[in-house]
């Protein structure tokens, strides 16, 4: 039996601009939760876990911290196939996106048909504290609003 | 100096980057690894209620957020002066079982079996788990997900939270189980035993009934006479949650045991002018360089030095896997229960897997015992027993973890120290890389193998610093340059991830 949509954020809360996946996260569920069904989910990291975490649902969309070099801010999707990692994608205990999800086919578990990558481009990432440099507060409205036209978009196509 | 740098580790860091230091005449002179150093934390627990400890430092890394909590939580007992319940030190137990049952299964078919099973030689594309899982069947990887699936319930429902658990209070643990729950976790535990034997036979089939690789696990490439460290009971038998801290020397004779909360005592750290780690060392044996021997305070904190330190394992099946590994490296019994330390550094891949059967059986033993429903998981604490600082030690599956606070009267944190489980490892890490990089120079293998072989080095530690991988999008290379001590580029060898 699979669900709806799972919006995962990813990072550390605790260490700056890294939780802004998080909070994206939880804004748009916030959003969207009345109108359909929808379940929003933390993770520290990638890999493996996050595979697991997305099992079970019909679609995906995960939003995490990048370091690209890009204008703190920025924010860029990706899609599975062209994707390598953001920031906390791939967990240094195991493995790489690409690489859980080919595990997750093999011992098939239930994915996700459509998975959605969100990078909003991180200031400051090694330092402990729980708020957002003035950047990345500012993309937040705009990264929410981008992450809920897919996921309504999704739906209406389903 | 000239300086290679291999950047970045493949499968395991995002900025887990290898520097190899040449001298002038091109030997190789050191070797570390380098990793970027989180800032502030001090700064942002300083002022905290010490009880908010096991929920802030159980994020500070995703890999291994439930040995943080229950290092924390112990840490709170000291502060508080509240000794935890009897079942609740079970409960925590049971919960860091299941924790050490995923941790270790993933770290082998992920990490350090490829290496084995597919080959050290085998492409960096097959080299991974879909490569163990083509090799040895199918099934293996849903037996993998199946394990990871099973304890990470067992996890959420026992830690109170998915991921992160909030279960750990001073004094105990907030939530009791019920006898259903009892059950899950009891049929559980006797499917963590199969798959660990499962991967234990796996291991005698492919690797040490394989020559080659055989002579490669016993090969002394990567050997370090160091001393060995782990959390020992009142048996002198290793325990991961609780006990005290046994060292042994390189000869396998106990150098010192000491409580947890006298770790300034006997660890200090070396600050060395070429890499900013600092490297960990025993006090009373004194700083000698990146150099192993009696005399060197060199310590390593890994599930091989664990089983070097212990006197046999303390559940049966455990114990003969031990007793199997010892005889096979030809050591000699130096205790009844106890044999001549190995240094081999590849074995330590194999008592990970005696570790992983170990905490499977430890498991099922907490699960069958009478008391672990019992609700009487707290001891509420007294404030007239308020002590202000407290230690919190328990093996996480990369070495020795220890938690230190110290809070004002009204328990707010004033000071914070923490030494984490591969932090303990930097100068066995850095060794093993430098003996690696030794070939790296002199030989004329392919560059791919060699690049693989320091690599291998790195893995076997299974160090973690998940908290500070920094990926970008797009290729993930390996880059070895090496650089003439002018720093000018000789040669450089990449491959793409």
């Amino acid at each position: 039996m699979t669900a709806g949509t799972v919006i995962i954020g990813m990072g550390n809360p605790l260490l700056s601009d890294d939780g802004v996946g998080i909070a994206v996260a939880h804004a748009v569920a916030e959003r969207l939760r009345q109108e359909m069904d929808l379940t929003v989910v933390e993770l520290h990291t990638g890999g493996i876990r996050l595979m697991e975490a997305m099992a079970g649902f019909r679609r995906a969309v995960v939003v995490d911290a990048m370091l690209s070099g890009a204008v703190p801010g920025t924010l860029k999707r990706f899609d599975p196939h062209d994707f390598v990692t953001t920031k906390n994608t791939f967990s240094s205990h195991d493995t790489d996106f690409a690489t859980a999800y080919d595990l997750g086919l093999m011992a098939r578990v239930p994915l996700p048909e459509r998975v959605s990558f969100w990078g909003i481009e991180a200031r400051e990432f090694d330092l402990f504290g729980e708020r957002f440099t003035d950047e990345v507060t500012a993309a937040l409205p705009g990264a929410v609003s981008r992450i809920i036209a897919e996921i309504i978009e999704w739906e209406a196509a389903a | 100096m000239a300086r290679i740098t291999i950047d970045p580790v493949t499968r395991l860091e995002g900025h887990g980057r290898i520097d190899i230091f040449l001298d002038d005449e091109g030997k190789v002179e050191n070797a570390c690894f380098q990793i970027p150093e989180l800032r502030g934390f001090e700064q942002f627990c300083v002022g905290r209620m010490a009880e908010e400890m096991p929920v802030i430092t159980n994020r500070i890394c995703g890999v291994c957020p439930e040995a943080h909590h229950i290092a924390a939580t112990k840490a709170l007992d000291g502060v508080f002066g509240a000794e935890p319940t009897s079942v609740a030190k079970k409960l925590r137990e049971l919960l860091y079982m299941a924790f050490f049952v995923t941790d270790h299964t993933t770290h082998f078919y992920a990490l350090g079996g490829p290496d084995f099973i597919v080959g050290p030689d085998a492409p960096p594309s097959e080299r991974n788990i879909l490569g163990v899982a083509r090799k040895v069947g199918l099934e293996v990887a849903g037996e993998v997900i199946a394990c990871r699936k099973r304890n990470h319930e067992i996890i959420t429902f026992l830690g109170g939270k998915s991921i992160h658990p909030v279960a750990g209070i001073p004094g105990g643990w907030s939530r009791p189980i019920t006898a259903a729950e009892r059950s899950q976790i009891e049929e559980s535990a006797r499917k963590n035993v199969e798959f660990a034997r499962f991967s234990l036979n796996l291991f005698d089939k492919i690797v040490l009934k394989n020559p080659v690789y055989l002579e490669m696990v016993t090969s002394d490439i990567y050997l370090h006479r160091t001393y060995s460290m782990g959390t020992v009971d009142s048996a002198n038998q290793t325990n991961f949650y609780d006990g005290m801290i046994r060292v042994v020397d390189p000869e396998g004779q106990e150098f010192v045991k000491y409580h947890p909360s006298d770790y300034r005592e006997h660890i200090t750290e070396r600050v060395e002018p070429w890499t900013y780690l600092k490297f960990p060392y025993l006090k009373k044996v004194g700083w000698k360089g990146l150099t192993d021997g009696i005399d060197s305070g060199i310590y390593t904190a890994t599930p091989l030095s664990r089983l070097n330190i212990s006197e046999g394992m303390a559940t049966s099946l455990a114990n003969e896997e031990y007793q199997r590994m010892y005889e096979t490296f030809g050591c000699k019994r130096i205790t009844e229960a106890r044999y001549q330390p190995i240094h081999h550094r590849l074995a330590t891949h194999w008592a990970r897997l005696i570790e992983l059967l170990y905490a499977a059986e430890r498991m099922l033993e907490l699960a069958l015992d009478p008391e672990i429903t019992s609700p009487e998981t707290r001891n509420i604490p007294d404030p007239a027993k308020f002590v202000g600082e407290g230690v919190g030690s328990v093996e996480a599956p990369r070495g020795t973890l220890t938690h230190h606070y110290i809070t004002d009267q009204r328990g707010v944190l004033t000071k914070i120290n923490m030494i984490v489980g591969t932090t303990n490892n930097y100068a066995p890490i850095s060794m093993s890389i430098k003996r690696a990089a030794e070939k790296l120079i002199t030989s004329n293998a392919p560059e791919e193998s060699i690049l693989n072989r320091v690599e291998m080095a790195f893995r076997l530690y299974d160090p973690c610093f998940s908290c500070a991988t920094h990926f970008l999008p797009g290729k993930m290379p390996l880059t070895v340059a090496i650089r003439d001590p002018q720093g000018e580029l000789l040669r450089e060898m990449r491959r793409k991830g």
